[in-house]
């Protein structure tokens, strides 16, 4: 559990600012609507959560995988997300094998290296 | 520059995220992959919600009662419905209740709002908050 439970919410300028990103230009949000998305995207936090950790349960497994996740959005009917999702699984993946094989860094060290992204 | 492409793509704090996830009694360690794709997927989800939410407006400006709109018609969304009701006034509530009795109460729901015209102020099953 978290200490105090503004913890346990998103900030709201964070999440505020990725939606107007996604917005067009121009577009007001009102502060109750972004209270709102705030807490929406922190409840669904916890509903991905709950849902993965469903998935490790009844596998008999204990650590949540990233591949959980990926299951889990097809439980709860979020398929649409499977696809953008997996994409940037691997994207991660790569990155992550980049940082590896980098200066040999320790895992948490996620400096100095960038990946190259084709596009 | 001091993240991986991947990782700087994300705009949401991985910690905050990590300590939601953590705050579920059935988790207790969570993988630096795991988190990171929570974290994207609900960046996802949350940019999804304001564009779906977006196009119930008229003018430029996205309220409240656009989400909640798209909230109470998506049953994929029926985790939110608690914390997101539709706001309404009593008035408001009062005719929606008339409607629905005119309709012939679509059974779907419990029919306890057919019970609660006097003292309605209470609420409610169908995913509406009233303004007092």
């Amino acid at each position: 559990m978290a200490e105090k439970l503004e913890d346990l919410n998103l900030p709201m300028t964070v999440v505020t600012r990725i939606v107007k990103e996604s917005l067009p230009e121009g577009v007001a949000i009102s502060k109750e609507a972004r209270t709102g998305l705030a807490k929406a995207a922190s409840v669904f936090v916890l509903y991905v959560t709950s849902a993965a950790t469903n998935i490790v349960k009844n596998n008999k497994r204990k650590a949540l995988t990233g591949q959980d996740v990926l299951e889990a959005m097809k439980d709860i009917e979020f398929d649409r997300f499977v696809e953008p999702l997996t994409e940037a699984l691997e994207h991660y993946k790569q990155a992550v094998a980049a940082r590896k094989s980098g200066a040999g860094k320790k895992k948490e060290d996620v400096e100095d290296v960038e990946m190259v992204e084709d596009e | 520059m001091s993240f991986t492409k991947a990782e700087k793509d994300l705009h949401l704090p991985l910690s905050r995220v990590k300590t939601i996830m953590k705050s579920s009694p059935e988790v207790d360690a969570v993988g630096p992959e795991p988190l990171y794709l929570v974290t994207k997927v609900t960046e996802l989800f949350v940019i999804d919600l304001a564009k779906r939410a977006y196009k119930n407006t008229k003018g430029n400006m996205l309220e409240y009662k656009h989400i909640a709109e798209v909230v109470q018609e998506d049953d994929t969304l029926d985790f939110l419905r608690e914390i997101m009701p539709r706001k309404i006034t009593v008035r408001q509530y009062k005719e929606l209740m008339a409607r629905k009795a005119a309709r012939g109460d679509r059974s779907d729901d419990e029919s306890s709002e057919e019970s609660s015209e006097g003292e309605s102020s209470e609420e409610s099953s169908s995913g509406v908050e009233i303004i007092e």
